[in-house]
């Protein structure tokens, strides 16, 4: 049940990620890669597999692998997610930039002609 | 005390890494100093990677076939990442460092002037394409691969200007697309095989359960299109024109290694997981790669016969000579790929000049060079003059007939027409496919003649509108002695590859043997220590 | 001196010389003409040397390994042809060196001229000497190269550089369709060694690559020698300066061809293909180009195309494939060097004197110029084929050959009569040649009165025609036995009786050649008129069929055809692009599934209360991130609050499915990048549902909507359908266990994702940082220069009424509305302030071991910092606070780096960690791991770029545009 939830989750906001990413205005593209890269630290999340209740925080001495859902993907995912960030940052910055210089928020940098 | 022999194969990353951040350290106004760091930082490298180069050239460390592998944290692949250095990636470094270094002498005439922090960005890029180099890690491939793509948007808006910022959003937008596409292809085939590290991967490959394999299989698709998108391939390549052709010229040339870094990582991923080893697995994709790439020479010739200035002409050569290498390695020929291997280094230093030389002929042409000034009276401190943006320094006389000779060079490297370094290496590649036959041969074989005609047809036009068709009163072409120097010492490496071509061809048949044979890889990753 | 020192000298000194002559000044006309001599001199005198040191038959080898891994090596190879036609390149080399000496005008930069001539000389030397099939296509190519640029010599003038580019393009196309050839040719023999390649002809003959090899092989040598239909180039090649023409087009670069057909004759001749095509070829330039030739008004027009057609003669003699016309066609080719060059010299006279080439204003020179119109008119008999000149022998040989080959193949019948008709319009060319230039009246319409040249310039001339003259005479002694070793180094020893005598007695053959000189003669006298004459100077029935004309059209059809295909295969817009890339994804992955096949295994839905809760999460998640999608087009600040809404779903969905170090990260950035796209909102243009587009544009993007939202839906499911397929099975045992067994043990975490981050895969870590470093740079770069567009330079509407309001009122100062309403926020912020910093301390120090980390702190503290801005602005925070971002990027950058090296010292690989556990007061025990102070560098630069980046987009609004203050007050 659970992976089905996810799972669709992470369709719906691919799905809506990939329709913004195809638009012709930068803020739509951008909003669509912030979708994008949420769907795809799900994705990888989702990759080591589902379990409640087990966080990867070694308890005492314990260090039954069963006990602990996978910590690999996780630690993908942070990463991921610091140079998504990092690079959604970069690219509103050039939107702006290029906002400013060519006076148009269309993704070529000009509205397009009839 | 400690080794430091032991450690060299990290000195390539870790080395520029250092510098650049020192250098953020430093106020920007003390250009002399960053200026010599950085030179020293890329000698230094060139000599690490020569170093390292030819001890894959006697066979590395152990002697033989074998790599050089370095452990971080000491942890014992496949659990920590590892560095490998094998013939491939020395050689590719080794080029990396060559290139950048030309490339940041051209820009010591005027470009690193043309905006803050230029040494610490280019330092980055080159730390970024090293480690993607080595690295024996798919998710470190990852990291490392947006450390070089986040300094290479740093310097394809280096300048600013309309027509830099307008294509840096394309380049940026289909780069976040590529890496959205990589983290999909690296955690779908970590969720079927439960590891990152390739050599590991690759054993493990052929014992993939069939239920699986269709993931692991999309896994590798997905990441594959992520790298080809990096290589320019028809039709997720058309991005690569535009942008290099609006980079500043540095930016550009250093840029033609970026597109060879998703050739090596196809090349390095195609042969160790999907050799004749890998079982159910074996030769996956190899048959889109030959199509592809054999589209993407179509492509690339056609554009470059169809554009009308220099630098949109060298990208399309840079994407006729990804499109070269991957259909000669989705033929799946070992001889054939040592030629494309020989042929990609040359290609490269010959459309990183090209670069070089289309920014020098078409300058004063440039329309964006005002548009760059700032309308804030700015309270950031602004060391930049505009002014300065025009002034290459040092100026060297009558350099209209040394441009001419450099033109020429380039135009037979790109066209692989005798007697450089171009020209053995389609001459291999032409002599490997011709002895196998197969109607697949002889199609490239075709197809690699015509785009050489069609290179020289295109460059000979654009060169005769440039140098020849000049009138009298034309202003005298302005060349920095940097420049010239930059441009040369690339010119020099194509021909030192022409005269030095047969040991070259060895080593990269040694090269192309090594790659069809993993097992020697994956021994040395995963064969000793660690914790 | 030895064989190989002559043989390397005779090759490489052309190109020393080449070196040596560009690097000489400017106007050094004579000191490059004398170096060029001298060069040429010395090698015809090494190539003298080398002549008794082989026997008939022999060959002299010297090997230079090159390439040995593909079996190519520098072979420098002599025998009797190669020496022959080596020495014809020196010879008239030097000839045409003398004669140029005196022809360029000294304002030209003439080293460069003989520095390219020289390096020509060199590769005309490199094809004749080569002993490998490849190095000769390596000189082959080279000498198109500067053929190109000797063509191209006066570039400023339009013709030289279509000339230069046309010949270029045909002789390389020929050029690489040989290295092809020659490939083919080494596959079938298994080297590519020329000795190799000769003694092996019926493995080459009987091999089913024949064909195509031969064909390869042919377009080389039949475009470099101008043959039709590829013939079209050496007219247009006319715009070289004369020396050039008088060297390349006489006894070199074309001849390359021909030397390509002699030399593999061999091998390849004597098959049918070869007859019909090698000897069909040459039958139609004879023709045609004596044709063409008759009618050209321009004296180096109708040498050119005479060219043309006695090359097409020697390649008839070569296509017929008996012995006998391989020696008539090597002893033509000698001929044809020395009365063409003399030729195009003496023409080249006539222009240099009179001032022009045309023969309609040219007339009576003879009494200007006696000496040089009784050089030009011998020359011309020769090329006439006229007895007692050396023109004649080899005319008298082809003729014979015609005759002889009538009965040896069915189309053979008419060639005498062709042979004859061919000649007999080369007297009526020659004739007219002389007759126009030297006879009738005085010139009127010259610009000056000609006279004869410098006496030197006429010396070249003197001894090419003294040469027709003693080689028309006494043949036997003169080219005899230079012919035979020629020809024997081709036919072998059995050589077919041959003899060079002016008088074979009274035979068919003379009988044709008078028939010639008769019907030329005649000819002229009927027709010359007419033809000197005719306007257009081209052939009658000559409209169209012009190659030149052809080659035009087809490469402007190329560079519009290729403009077309790009952008019908190409994109330069971004939406297409994108398209492309998600589509060869979706086709990549779908045709990869469908290879392996794609196996999911549902199971079945347990219906428990936290799972509908989860559901129900989602169902929210889901229709934010639906609803985001759909208003971010028109509600920009309703699409990022929506999108914050799916990312709240993700981050508890991590909390859910036990991941705390996400849901902490996730959160943290969430908050930064909402803030981040709030500030940026300001600057993008405000867009209106009301705004209509055009029918067409609107009719368009509603179907480009309709495709885009198939293409986002089919990659929502297959990401469904992947992610469900793979959550739903077992997982492999993998490289996690290590981690889970070595955290505690070996890395001294509990917090095993905390320990994967900055011990096993701390190297990620250092590359992700650096990602952020480099972002933070380029923002700031970007930043520094940033320009609004004019309609975001005033402040927001808002801002503006209070401001407004605040002036209406003398008791308010501007601003004071702001402050007012701020007034809470700001002081809960300020006091809020320490605690984000305490909570940042926190979550870093037990990183190791709960959730938190580096990262998480670093963002919280930079959180702190915003919330300073936004309560107080930047003004107020920056007196307080010294943020100099850039700096605590490199710090961070630095510490984190130093922190890996640290274990060096040790002799550990970058990055080894070390841990011990201290107990200090109050925080308790705290791990003391290296991999801390790693972590101690993330925070700082985290800080850093994250609060560059934000200050710098904030700090916008602040700055004062330069020239616009005056419009309205300075926005805050």
């Amino acid at each position: 049940m659970m992976e089905l939830v996810l799972a669709l989750a992470i369709g719906v906001l691919a799905a809506s990620g990939v329709w913004l990413l195809l638009r012709p205005r930068t803020f739509q593209v951008i909003m669509g890669l912030s979708l994008l890269s949420y769907a795809v630290n799900i994705f990888i999340f989702a990759m080591g597999r589902l379990k409640s209740g087990a966080p990867p925080v070694l308890a005492g001495e314990v260090s039954d692998p069963a006990r602990y859902t996978d910590p690999t993907p996780q630690a993908l995912v942070l990463t991921a997610i610091v140079i998504s960030f990092a690079l959604t940052a970069l690219f509103l910055v050039v939107i702006l930039a290029a906002r400013g210089i060519t006076g148009s928020d269309h993704v070529d940098g000009k509205e397009p002609d009839a | 005390m400690t080794d430091w022999h032991a450690h060299l194969i990290i000195g390539p990353i870790v080395l520029p890494m250092i510098i650049a951040s020192a250098m953020l350290l430093v106020d920007e106004r003390r250009r002399i100093l960053k200026a010599s760091l950085s030179l020293a930082a890329m000698a230094a490298i060139l000599v690490m990677a020569l170093i390292l180069l030819h001890e894959s050239a006697n066979g590395a460390v152990g002697g033989g076939d074998t790599a050089r592998v370095y452990r971080l944290g000491s942890w014992a692949a496949p659990y920590g990442v590892v560095l490998v250095a094998d013939r491939l990636s020395t050689i590719m470094v080794a080029l990396t460092s060559v290139l950048g270094g030309c490339a940041l002498i051209f820009a010591l005439a005027r470009w690193d002037r043309a905006g803050p922090r230029f040494h610490a960005l280019f330092l980055l890029l080159i730390m970024g394409v090293n480690g993607a180099l080595l690295t024996g890690d798919l998710f470190n491939l990852f990291v490392f691969f947006e450390v070089m793509l986040a300094a290479s948007y740093g310097l394809a808006l280096h300048g600013s200007g309309e027509a830099r910022v307008r294509a840096g959003v394309i380049y940026i937008a289909v780069n976040l697309t590529a890496s959205l596409l990589f983290l999909i292809g690296v955690s779908l085939i970590y969720g079927v095989t439960s590891t990152l590290n390739m050599a590991d991967l690759a054993t493990r490959v052929p014992t993939i359960v069939a239920g699986d394999l269709g993931l692991f299989h999309i896994g590798a698709a997905v990441l594959g299109t992520a790298f080809l998108i990096k290589c320019a391939m028809w039709p997720v390549g058309f991005w690569l024109t535009s942008t290099y052709s609006a980079a500043s010229a540095p930016a550009a040339a250093v840029f033609a290694i970026l597109s060879k870094v998703g050739v090596y990582v196809i090349i390095r991923l195609s042969l160790l997981l999907f050799g004749a080893g890998a079982g159910a697995s074996a030769g996956f994709g190899l048959t889109w790669l030959m199509f592809g790439g054999l589209a993407t020479i179509a492509f690339g010739t056609f554009g470059l016969i169809a554009s009308r200035d220099l630098s949109r002409a060298a990208g399309f050569g840079v994407m006729i000579s990804s499109g070269t290498v991957l259909a000669i390695l989705g033929v799946g020929d070992t001889a054939a790929l040592s030629g494309a291997l020989f042929y990609l280094i040359g290609s490269t230093l010959a459309c990183a000049a090209l670069f070089l030389l289309a920014e020098i002929l078409q300058r004063g042409r440039e329309a964006d060079v005002g548009e760059a000034r700032a309308v804030f009276d700015d309270e950031y401190r602004d060391p930049f003059d505009d002014e300065e943006r025009n002034e290459p320094g040092l100026v060297i006389p009558a350099a209209v007939a040394a441009l001419g000779g450099a033109f020429l060079i380039c135009t037979l490297m790109v066209a692989g027409m005798p007697p450089l370094a171009g020209f053995v290496g389609k001459l291999s590649m032409i002599d490997a496919l011709v002895n196998v036959g197969g109607p697949a041969q002889w199609m490239l074989v075709a197809v690699l003649s015509v785009s050489s005609l069609g290179a020289l047809i295109g460059l000979t036009r654009l060169g005769v509108g440039a140098i020849w068709t000049r009138d009298e009163d034309a202003p005298a072409f302005v060349v920095g002695a940097a420049e010239l120097t930059a441009v040369a010492a690339l010119l020099g490496a194509c021909v030192f590859l022409a005269i030095f071509a047969g040991s070259a061809l060895i080593y990269t048949d040694h090269t192309a043997a090594w790659l069809a044979e993993p097992q020697g890889y994956i021994n040395a990753v995963l064969g000793g220590g660690g914790r | 001196m030895s064989i190989s020192f002559l043989l390397v000298v005779i090759l490489v000194l052309p190109f020393l010389g080449a070196v040596v002559a560009s690097g000489l000044p400017r106007h050094a006309r004579t000191s490059a003409a004398i170096l060029s001599w001298v060069v040429a001199l010395i090698s015809l005198g090494c190539l003298a040397a080398l002549w008794p040191m082989f026997q008939d038959g022999e060959t002299l080898r010297y090997e230079i390994p090159w390439l040995p891994s593909l079996g190519v090596n520098l072979v420098l190879r002599l025998d009797g042809l190669s020496w022959l036609f080596s020495a014809l390149i020196l010879g008239i080399g030097a000839l045409v060196v003398l004669y140029a000496r005196y022809y360029m005008s000294p304002k030209d930069p003439v080293p460069r001229f003989f520095s390219f001539l020289l390096a020509f000389m060199g590769a005309m030397q490199g094809v004749v000497l080569s002993g490998n099939l490849i190095q000769l296509v390596v000189f082959w190519e080279l000498t198109s190269l500067f053929s190109f640029l000797l063509i191209g010599y006066w570039h400023q003038n339009s013709a030289a550089r279509e000339g230069s580019r046309m010949a270029l393009t045909v002789t390389a196309t020929g050029g690489i369709a040989l290295l092809v050839g020659m490939i083919l040719i080494g596959r079938i023999v298994g080297s590519y060694d020329l000795d190799v390649v000769l003694a092996s002809r019926d493995a080459i003959q009987a091999s089913p690559l024949y064909l195509p090899a031969l064909i390869l092989l042919l377009l080389g040598a039949m475009t470099k020698s101008a043959q039709f239909p590829f013939h079209f180039w050496l007219p247009r090649a006319m715009a070289a300066p004369t020396p050039v023409s008088a060297y390349l087009h006489s006894a070199t670069m074309v001849k390359a061809g021909i030397f390509l057909l002699i030399r593999f004759w061999p091998v390849f001749a004597g098959t049918e293909s070869w007859y019909l095509i090698v000897g069909g070829m040459g039958l139609a330039t004879l023709l045609l180009g004596a044709w063409c030739a008759i009618f050209q008004h321009d004296l180096k027009g109708l040498l050119a195309y005479s060219t043309i057609s006695h090359l097409g003669l020697i390649v008839l003699l070569l296509g017929l494939g008996s012995p006998l016309g391989c020696i008539a066609a090597i002893f033509h080719t000698v001929n044809h060097a020395t009365f063409k060059a003399s030729l195009f010299m003496a023409a080249g006279i006539i222009d240099h004197e009179a001032g022009t080439r045309d023969m309609r204003k040219l007339s009576g020179l003879f009494r200007f110029m006696p000496f040089t119109a009784t050089l030009a008119m011998v020359a011309a008999a020769a090329m006439a084929g006229v007895p007692l000149l050396n023109g004649f022998l080899s005319k008298e040989m082809f003729l014979a050959e015609a005759v002889a080959s009538v009965n040896t193949h069915g189309l053979n019948l008419l060639l005498p009569a062709l042979a004859t008709l061919a000649s007999a319009f080369s007297v009526l060319y020659s004739l007219r040649f002389i007759h126009t230039t030297f006879f009738g009246p005085p010139p009127t319409k010259l610009d000056r009165v000609p006279h004869e040249p410098v006496a030197w310039m006429r010396r070249p001339v003197e001894v090419l025609v003294a040469l027709c003259l003693v080689v028309g005479i006494f043949p036997a002694v003169t080219v005899g036995p230079f012919l035979k070793s020629a020809a024997v180094s081709v036919l072998g020893f059995d050589l077919p009786y041959y003899s060079l005598a002016l008088w074979h007695g009274f035979n068919l053959p003379l009988v044709l050649s008078l028939i010639a000189l008769a019907g030329g003669v005649g000819l002229y006298v009927v027709f010359g008129k007419r033809i000197n004459a005719n306007p257009r100077g081209g052939p009658w029935g000559w409209k169209r069929l012009n190659g030149g004309w052809l080659f035009e059209r087809a490469m402007t059809g190329l560079f519009k055809g290729s403009e077309a295909l790009v952008h019908l295969f190409g994109a330069t817009r971004q939406q297409p692009q994108l398209r492309a890339i998600v589509l060869v994804a979706l086709l990549a992955g779908g045709l990869s599934a469908i290879g392996a096949g794609l196996i999911i295994t549902p199971i079945m839905p347990t219906l428990t209360l936290s799972n509908w809760a989860f559901a129900g999460l989602w169902l929210i998640g889901a229709s934010c991130a639906v609803a985001a999608a759909w208003q971010a087009k028109y509600h920009r600040l309703a699409a990022v609050v929506l999108m914050g809404g799916a990312g709240l779903a993700s981050c508890l969905s991590f909390v859910w499915l036990s991941a705390p170090d996400l849901a902490v990260t996730q959160l943290l950035v969430e908050v930064v990048t909402t803030v981040l796209l709030l500030l940026g909102l300001r600057w993008l243009p405000k867009r209106l549902e009301t705004i209509r587009l055009p029918q067409a544009m609107e009719r368009r993007s509603r179907r480009r909507r309709r495709i885009d939202l198939i293409i986002a839906a089919a990659v929502g499911t297959s990401l469904a359908a992947i992610s469900y397929a793979v959550m739903t099975r077992p997982s492999v045992e993998g490289i996690s266990r290590f981690f889970v067994e070595h955290a505690y043990k070996d890395a001294g975490g509990r917090n095993i994702v905390n320990v994967i981050l900055v011990d096993f895969r701390a190297f990620d870590t250092f590359g992700e940082i650096t990602v952020l470093g480099i972002v933070g740079l380029t923002v700031f770069a970007l930043l520094r220069r940033f320009r609004p567009a004019d309609d975001t330079l005033s402040g927001p509407s808002q801002q503006r009424a209070q401001n407004a309001s605040d002036r209406d009122h003398e008791t308010r100062s501007e601003g004071d509305t702001l402050k007012e309403t701020m007034l809470i926020p700001r002081v809960v912020m300020r006091w809020i302030f320490p605690f984000i910093i305490l909570l940042a301390v926190h979550l870093f120090l037990r990183g190791h071991d709960l959730p938190g980390g580096g990262f998480a702190a670093g963002v919280a503290l930079s959180i702190a910092f915003i919330l300073q801005y936004m309560a107080s602005g930047a003004r107020w925070v920056e007196e307080r606070l010294a943020i100099r971002p850039i700096f605590w990027i490199g710090a961070g950058l630095v510490i984190a780096a130093l922190s890996g090296i640290g274990s060096w010292l040790f002799g550990y690989p970058f990055l080894t960690s070390w841990f011990q556990y201290a107990d200090l007061p109050i925080l308790g025990r705290v791990p003391l791991a290296s991999a801390v102070l790693f972590d101690l560098g993330v925070v700082v630069l985290v800080v850093g770029a994250t609060v560059l980046t934000l200050v710098a987009l904030a700090h916008q609004s602040l700055r004062k545009p330069k020239q616009r203050d005056a419009e309205e007050g300075e926005p805050s």
